[in-house]
């Protein structure tokens, strides 16, 4: 047999750099294609499967809008793709760009035996977009076959079937500045999706921010990503932006890089990556994993850029990772920390280049009390300080404003809602008017919904997105958890409150539930079948804790509050472990 | 022994080194409700079955697997394709 000889495309581009000052993805394509750089994708050995040069996507991709066409669909319409690292995706992604269709990136499932759930999510999605046309790679076409059943759209199927349809010579008007550039379902509840709109002036601005200020993109620079495409911080930063920037891309699946993490950086190695961003838990689990020799192995010298981002960077985890890949020649100044979401494209801030971690030690005690983010006395250094971590100031043209619940806006050092503003927002979530309202005001300011504060160095993040559960760099809503044990026998609707577990607790997830069940072992049974149940559907350990009626906490307006919850929860924690501590004292 | 009963046998193996906090290990445990998996340890398994088998395991068919049984199944289908 013969081997094919393929290679990766370049680093070196022979047209000159424009750093994403274009109006739209399609125009940015256009002269990306004239040069000689690409996408490249990895199997999970590391092997390349295909380049796809950007001249070679442009060609495709046009071809792809017009097939669009000839299925009869209206400029607008949306289109939804599962987003699957591949080819396929960037084709579809760009056609729409130049049929004037919104292209709308669907998720990935990875869990086992997760099928119906994921169906049902898919489902969900499909409708909330009010989807036309539905398209996976040939692997995936059973689940958008199955969960588009009974849809009317206009075409479901795989890629392959996709590239038999006619392309009629229609004349092509690509999508204009102030069109809806895509949807992103990224981070949003299985039971409430939300879709970002986002349009070409929107995402542009925030692009030409990013690879401008952020990142300052050169023309040697390769970026190397497993990030999902059905991300923003995987399909903005990391499929947008190299293009936007015409510099070429190696990629991996995000299941590849689960599996074999170290994959991420040989390429970043071989290829001489100098850009590269994974959320906190990324780079744990490549220092987890390390193995005798492997940073001997690797050379990362020319990562200038390891970003940071989509959770909670926490500096001890960073600290480690630079640690173990120091004799790879990784420098700890790459590190990179930014602030980001959907709603505003991709990046609010970034902090300052080559300067690596920056870390504020505030007082806990005056934290928790007062809201006020005091810098720790350094003679007590340690005892009672909790590090926030500098993710630097907004984005030329965007605005960052620490405000309290009233909307006024709080001085420096101060924590509350942090509240953004700038050319990169969102117009909103789609079809969902009063969505839209709670998140965006009058004015063009967008409550993010997650608390920090400003200093003169920049902004920290003290908690994300109210509630929210973040595992292993999955979102998941504690709303979705309330649901399902609202279904079980015993359960009361509105009688339960998930939270994340508290650090230093054994599984990652807490649900109290109220129950007037009596008999101790259907209360066993309870807690054992909806921990197993919690397990199964979202992949997650959970500590499920019974509570008598009418104990758990309740906001003014009735509803359970999930902070005052956790905050019960930790205190009563702490007292069990100071008595067992006592009763150990005293029995020793 | 067939070849199924050899697969099934080698998964055991591996699922017993991942010493799952949950039930009981056999043949046709649910991998996630009863032996307790989480996300990490599938990853774990699914790279221990790539190397051994040289194979890949496409992502759609881990949504429609339960059991070791199953996974054993799937494996062998994917090695006489």
């Amino acid at each position: 047999m013969t081997e094919l000889c393929i290679t990766a495309t370049p680093t070196f581009n022979h047209i000159a750099q424009r750093l994403a000052d274009f109006e739209t993805l399609p125009e940015a394509l256009d002269y990306a294609a004239q040069g000689c750089t690409g996408y490249n994708f990895y199997d999970s050995r590391g092997n390349l499967m295909t380049p796809l040069f950007y001249v070679e996507l442009r060609r495709r991709a046009l071809a792809a809008a017009r097939r669009l066409h000839g299925l009869g669909l209206k400029r607008g319409d949306r289109v939804a793709v599962i987003a699957d690292t591949s080819p396929a995706f960037m084709e579809i992604f760009f056609g729409c760009q130049y049929g004037g269709f919104v292209p709308v990136p669907l998720p990935i499932s990875m869990s086992i035996g997760g099928r119906e759930r994921y169906l049902q999510r898919l489902r969900r999605l499909l409708k909330s977009c009010d989807a036309r046309v539905a398209i996976a790679p040939e692997s995936m076409v059973s689940f958008v076959r199955d969960a588009s059943d009974g849809m009317a759209l206009d075409y479901s199927g795989s890629i392959d079937d996709f590239h038999a349809l006619d392309t009629p010579d229609v004349e092509l008007t690509p999508s204009r500045p102030d069109e809806i550039a895509y949807l992103q379902y990224t981070s949003g509840s299985t039971g409430f999706p939300r879709g970002v709109v986002i349009r070409q002036h929107a995402v542009m601005a925030n692009l030409f921010a990013i690879v401008n200020s952020g990142l300052a993109v050169r023309p040697m620079d390769r970026c190397v990503s497993w990030l999902p495409f059905y991300h923003d911080m995987g399909l903005v930063g990391f499929v947008l932006g190299p293009m936007a920037s015409q510099i070429s891309v190696d990629y991996i699946g995000p299941r590849e890089f689960a599996m074999r993490p170290r994959l991420w950086l040989t390429l970043l190695s071989r290829h001489r990556g100098t850009i590269s961003f994974a959320p906190p838990f990324g780079y744990n689990l490549c220092a987890n994993r390390l193995r005798l020799g492997d940073s001997e192995r690797l050379d990362l010298s020319a990562w200038r850029i390891a970003g940071v981002g989509a959770e909670p960077v926490h500096a001890d985890v960073l600290e480690r990772f630079a640690e173990h890949f120091a004799p790879a020649g990784f420098s700890p100044s790459a590190f990179l920390p930014s602030y980001g979401m959907a709603e505003n494209s991709l990046a609010v801030s970034f902090a300052a280049r080559q300067k690596g971690i920056q870390i504020d030690r505030v007082d806990r005690t005056c934290l928790e009390h007062h809201g006020r983010a005091l810098q720790a006395d350094r003679a007590d250094a340690g005892i009672n300080e909790t590090v926030f971590v500098n993710c630097g100031t907004a984005l030329p043209g965007h605005e960052i404003v620490i405000r309290d619940e009233q909307g006024r806006t709080l001085p420096q050092r101060v924590v509350g809602r942090i509240t953004i503003r700038g050319p990169s927002l969102m117009s909103g979530y789609f079809m969902d008017e009063e969505q839209t309202r709670r998140a965006l005001d009058d004015d063009g300011w967008l409550d993010t919904g997650d608390l920090g504060y400003l200093t003169e160095q920049g902004l920290f993040v003290t908690g994300r997105h109210k509630d929210l559960i973040i595992i292993n760099g999955r979102n998941i809503w504690p709303q979705d958890i309330e649901q399902l044990a609202e279904q079980f026998f015993g359960v009361q609707r509105s009688d339960v409150s998930a939270f994340s577990a508290p650090e230093e607790a054994e599984s990652d997830v807490v649900l109290l539930v109220q129950s007037r069940l009596k008999d101790n072992d259907e209360r066993a049974r309870l807690v054992k079948e909806l921990t197993a149940r919690i397990r199964s559907e979202f992949g997650v350990t959970c500590h499920v804790q019974l509570m008598p009626p009418r104990s758990l906490p309740r906001t003014s307006s009735g509803k359970i509050s999930r902070s005052e919850a956790c905050r019960q929860y930790i205190h009563a924690r702490e007292l069990a472990v100071d008595n067992a501590c006592r009763v150990a004292a005293v029995s020793s | 022994m067939t070849r199924h009963e050899q697969i099934l046998d080698c998964l055991m193996v591996h699922l017993e080194r991942l010493s799952p906090k949950g039930g009981k290990l056999h043949a046709d445990a649910d991998l996630a409700n009863e032996l307790g998996l989480d996300s990490v340890n599938v990853m774990d398994l699914l790279l221990e079955v790539e190397d051994e088998f040289d194979i890949s395991v496409p992502v759609n068919v881990i949504a429609d697997i339960h059991t070791p049984r199953q996974l054993a199944s799937a494996i062998e289908k994917i090695e006489a394709a």
